[in-house]
């Protein structure tokens, strides 16, 4: 009886593929497998390409800062982990050569350092500089230009630091791990770590920051992590990657991995779906065999044996076409990139193949389950009846097993519930209007397809015959082309943003320190030179005193300085307050009211001033609205109220402040003035004339910065781009597939419209009105639930501002027509050059 | 002696639930059918034969009365032991022929031997179509063969198990004439060497005569007509 089974299994598997009879299925299969393998596969690459690539601006893959000394035995541990290992530490210092001072950041560096990205250094100051893999050397410290300026010292000379001197060796121009905060940072010394005793400026009191750089596979850093964690303490370490990194890069880095993880989740459901068609064509076609079998004396048991076997011989075969087709895909989109995006991608994953298998295997089995028992439950009556169908009428069976099927599996590769979450209950939500579409469109169909036989009423009394059995279809087109939307939008709406935030011709330049007198012969002296000072911002350097009164404690910014790599100078025991009427670019209110619109300030007493303050500064100090801050500036005690609370983003390349004082209050002090501007590339040399009347003006160079940023933004937006594609590829063929699994069920209908002699004109006219009705149908469902899913994953998964895409709507509903429409004629079009005795005879 | 019953039907009626209500397509019937006997059932269309038919062999379930096969009562089985019945003792040839499209001509014959789990299925099914005058064909699809061939091949499978039972639902119908007479020929031979009970639905008087006996349906009731000059 197994043997039976088998052998029958077998032959009917052999023939009906060489028959072509099981393209459409094998096909799904192939297309699932092949586009989750590629997807998956091309997306891990290069994600780790773009993490390896990321990893230089923190220098390593992975950093552990501390506010104790580094304990050394877990260096040691690291390197028995397989860990390449460095260290450094960070203070601020004041740093004397010829009577002058000038307080800096001063970085000493292990021999290893840095484990990711390279040094820059040049002879001179301000020049574009090269890289180097050399450090300085024990006596000798390298420094930024600003200092050489500000210190009125050039290369050779003795620079005092603490307890011990340096001669300066080199010009630091750049070192991979300084962040993106550049605007207010102290100008960077860089030394050998073993003359950091000597200085003694890392005493008690002194606010240190011990670094360790870790580098190595990241099985090996996950170990050692998993080995390091018990022993870390959460107020003195802080553990970080690229992606915790809250700087530009990183939040690109980790976006771009969600978008990675949220194209492979639709590939998943795409690959489902259309699974789940192909099961259901499948199942239809073979009601004929079944009722044969069953009415030659067949068992129940050998029915399920045989179908059984031949899905599974389907679906093996399936997979390792798939596998094959897919991993040939990804390597050739991977060639294609090869060049424009400079990282290795050789790494082999064997996740996404698991994967790839798991979901054509689950899918091909789950997604064909009612289908099949639909199939098993064909009545061998059929043979005399042939109007009879299955009798299996429960559909709820079907939802459930492959909707939790689709959810298992998009959690299990996530690993992220809440964009399965969201991404399956959008989906969920519109199956369900779907369905209350199909009864109206029941309904519709019996108002419109009555009366004389036009293509236009052909086309509506067959979406009325077929509505139920349609849905599936109408369901399946809807969620591919919402899939296919939210993949595209996600796209536009995150590159949009990469590019907002760097647009062309965002300052390269920081003026630092204008004098009130420079400030107008400044702008008179760029103006002349053509170069743009975008805006001069009034510094007052003040020092923060009280909240309400009650003294703080000691400076402002001791966690500060841990928390944001690049921010850590943003306030010291000064801090820059500025005034200003406007909110600056970048910065939102978050609480309260901004100074004009302050409905407060009209009706405080004349004294009483307002500011506001950068919030998870006042987070930390636990300043709330109307609190009263004093400030000395100067010899003068000033106290204002604060009426707002900003989010200011850091990274931005702007200058940003803690406290923004209203104009009125600091009217009497004399500022300095901040300022930025753009000098394109080729104006570079123009520099040194351009700031020589300024001497005392110090200048802050990130044009190179920038350019890395928008580098890594460009190569991460070109990825996104690569990975749209190849899921449009896969939508496409779905979509292909569909509309030829549907065709396939209309050829009956044709071959006796065209028997019955009707003309090609209105079989064709009628099939591309219903096409159009059904395209039109499931790209406005799939453009509102579009929305919907979007809106949830902007919101809750990439932490984007959400905003409605009108032009979609119309879009996606008279593009879905078109597609699907075009497809329809297309494969009617060809059904109808066959002739129709040959129609016939190809069905049963 | 006497002939022993192959069926024997007691007052067997079918009834369906239509949205309009109960429908009786067929009315209480009883008749009985010797070992080696060839029936034919004739009517007009939707007199009930087909219907009649699907109860005798099984297919369907009757909703009152009893019938019994060989012996073995039918109506008591569920559709599982009925399928098994199916495969013991009966064979089937239809109007559309019934072959499965993805399977060869020789494969379609080997099909209920395969599933009744007879060993030499293939040379079994091979000597039948050399009877059937096919054997030329043996590794052509259904769609490659003419309705009068893709007919013979289905009588070819029809006989592969030795049933004791043949029934037939407007073999002929979808044929021309030579092709019609080629398959009674073939079908009335087999029958005879085999001794097998025949139940033959047709429209056609001439095949009808060929029966030993004839039933009339009308109205989903049965009379019997005549009893041919062929019995002995
Ligand atoms: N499940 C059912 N539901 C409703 N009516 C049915 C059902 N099965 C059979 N009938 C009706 O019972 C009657 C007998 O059908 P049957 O197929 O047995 O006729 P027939 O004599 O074989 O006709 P023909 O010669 O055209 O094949 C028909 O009127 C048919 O419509
Ligand atoms: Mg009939």
């Amino acid at each position: 009886m197994k043997q039976a089974a088998f052998n029958l299994a077998w032959r009917l598997f052999k023939h009906e593929t060489k028959r072509g009879e099981l393209t459409i299925i094998l096909l799904a299969i192939i297309l699932a497998v092949g586009s989750v393998l590629s997807l998956s596969l091309f997306s891990e690459r290069l994600q780790s390409a773009l993490t390896a690539k990321s990893a230089e601006f923190i220098a390593a893959d992975r950093v552990l800062d501390s506010r104790n000394p580094m304990n050394e035995q877990w260096l040691a541990k690291a390197n028995e982990f397989g860990l390449q290992t460095a260290q450094q530490v960070y203070t601020r210092s004041m740093v004397f050569a010829n009577d002058k001072l000038q307080l800096s950041e001063l970085r000493a560096a292990s021999s290893t350092y840095p484990l990711k990205g390279k040094i820059k250094v040049s002879d001179v100051a301000f020049a574009q500089g090269a890289f180097t893999e050399a450090l300085p050397q024990e006596g000798e410290a390298w420094i930024e230009s600003r200092l050489l300026q500000s210190l009125d010292v050039k290369l050779g000379d003795e620079i005092e630091i603490g307890a011990a001197n340096f001669t300066i060796s080199k010009v630091l121009v750049e070192v991979p791990d300084a962040g993106f905060n550049i605007f207010g940072g102290d100008p960077k010394v860089l030394i050998p770590l073993d003359d950091l005793a000597n200085t003694q400026v890392t005493g008690p009191g002194s606010r240190v920051t011990y670094t360790a750089f870790f580098s190595g596979s990241s099985a090996n850093l996950n170990d050692y992590y998993d080995w390091l964690r018990p022993q870390l303490d959460n107020e003195i370490h802080r553990w970080k990657s690229i992606e915790d990194d809250n700087s530009p890069i990183g939040n690109a880095v980790s976006r771009a991995e969600q978008y990675f993880l949220l194209a492979s989740l639709l590939a998943i459901v795409l690959a489902a779906v259309s699974i789940a068609v192909a099961a259901q064509r499948y199942s239809q076609r073979h009601y004929d065999p079944v009722a044969i079998m069953k009415t030659l004396g067949a068992s129940k048991n050998m029915v399920q044996q045989i179908y059984l076997l031949q899905i599974i011989f389907i679906t093996v075969l399936g997979i390792i076409i798939g596998s094959v087709v897919g991993f040939v895909l990804q390597q050739l989109v991977v060639w294609a990139l090869a060049d424009s995006i400079n990282v290795s991608m050789d790494a082999w994953h064997w996740r996404p193949l698991i994967i790839a298998i798991f979901t054509g295997s689950i899918c091909a089995l789950l997604f064909s389950l009612y289908p099949l028992l639909k199939l098993f439950s064909v009545s061998p009556l059929r043979v005399l009846r042939r109007d009879l169908g299955a009798n299996l009428s429960s559909r709820i069976i079907q939802f459930i097993a492959s909707g939790g099927a689709i959810f298992l599996l998009m959690w299990a590769y996530s690993e992220n519930l809440t964009i399965s979450a969201i991404l399956f209950s959008s989906g969920v939500l519109l199956v369900l209007a779907l369905l209350l579409v199909t009864y109206g469109l029941i309904w519709l169909g019996r108002a419109f397809g009555q009366g004389r036989m036009s293509a236009w009423r052909l086309a509506w009394a067959r979406i009325h015959r077929r509505a139920l059995d349609n849905s599936v279809q109408l369901i399946s087109f809807a969620i591919t082309i919402m899939l296919l939307l939210v993949v595209l939008v996600m796209r536009n709406d995150m590159v949009q943003q990469w590019q907002d935030q760097l647009p062309q011709g965002t300052p390269n330049y920081f003026l630092v320190n204008i004098t009130q007198n420079q400030q107008s012969e400044l702008a008179q002296h760029f103006e002349a030179r053509k170069v743009n000072v975008e805006k001069f911002y009034p510094v007052v350097r003040g020092r923060f005193v009280a909240i309400n009164g009650e003294k703080i404690r000691t400076a402002v910014s001791k966690e500060d300085e841990e928390q944001q790599s690049s921010g850590r100078d943003g306030l010291g025991r000064e801090a820059n307050l500025t005034w200003s009427d406007e909110l600056q670019t970048g910065s939102r209110v978050t609480a309260g009211h901004w100074f004009n619109e302050s409905p407060l300030s009209d009706t405080l007493d004349t004294e009483q001033y307002g500011v506001s303050v950068e919030e998870r500064l006042a987070e930390r100090l636990n300043i709330k609205l109307g609190d009263e801050l004093t400030f000395n500036i100067g010899s003068e005690v000033v106290q204002v109220r604060v009426t707002s609370l900003r989010d200011v983003n850091w990274q931005s390349m702007r200058p940003n402040f803690f406290f923004v004082i209203e104009p009125k209050a600091l009217a009497h002090f004399v500022p300095t003035y901040l300022a930025s501007f753009y000098l394109p590339k080729e104006q570079k040399s123009e520099l040194t004339q351009l700031m020589l009347p300024f001497a005392s003006v110090t200048l802050i160079d990130v044009d190179a910065r920038i350019d890395q940023l928008r580098n890594i933004v460009e190569q991460v937006s070109l990825a996104v781009e690569f990975i749209l594609i190849l899921v449009l590829i896969a939508g496409s063929l779905v979509l292909v597939a569909q509309v030829q699994a549907s065709m396939d069920e209309r050829q009956q209908e044709l071959a006796i419209l065209r028997t019955l002699g009707a003309k090609g004109r209105l079989i064709r006219g009628s099939v591309l009105c219903e096409f159009i009705i059904i395209g039109l149908t499931a790209g406005l469902m799939a453009a509102v639930f579009n929305e919907l899913s979007l809106y949830l994953l902007q919101s809750q998964v990439f932490q984007m501002e959400a905003k409605l895409h009108w032009q979609y709507w119309f879009i996606a509903p008279v593009a879905g027509a078109l597609v699907v429409s075009f497809l329809g004629a297309l494969s009617c079009w060809r059904l109808l050059k066959l002739n129709t005795s040959h129609l016939l005879r190809q069905m049963v | 002696m006497t002939p022993i019953k192959m069926i024997s039907t007691n007052s067997i009626s079918k009834t369906v639930s239509t949205t309009q209500g109960q429908l009786e397509i067929l009315k209480p019937i009883s008749f009985d059918v010797s070992e080696g006997e060839s029936i034919a059932i004739v009517g007009a269309s939707g007199s009930g034969k087909s219907t009649l038919l699907s109860l005798l062999a099984g297919l369907d379930e009757v909703s009152s009365g009893e019938i019994f096969i060989d012996g073995q009562a039918m109506h008591t089985m569920n559709e599982e032991q009925r399928a098994q019945l199916r495969g013991a003792k009966v064979g089937f040839i239809f109007q559309s022929f019934m072959l499965v499209q993805s399977l060869t001509a020789i494969e379609n014959i080997m099909l209920p031997a395969e599933i009744a789990g007879l060993n030499d299925a293939r040379s079994k099914a091979l000597k039948l179509l050399q009877l059937v005058g096919l054997d030329h064909r043996a590794k052509h699809y259904p769609n490659q063969l003419s309705g009068g061939e893709q007919q013979r091949v289905a009588i070819a499978r029809a006989f592969i198990t030795q049933p004791k039972i043949l029934f037939a639902d407007e073999p002929t119908g979808n044929l021309d004439a030579s092709n019609s007479d080629k398959v009674e020929q073939l079908l009335f031979d087999l029958n005879r060497e085999l001794n097998t009970t025949l139940i033959l639905v047709t429209h056609d008087p001439k095949l009808a005569a060929k029966c030993q006996r004839q039933l009339q349906m009308h109205a989903g009731a049965l009379s019997e007509i005549t009893s041919s000059e062929n019995a002995e």
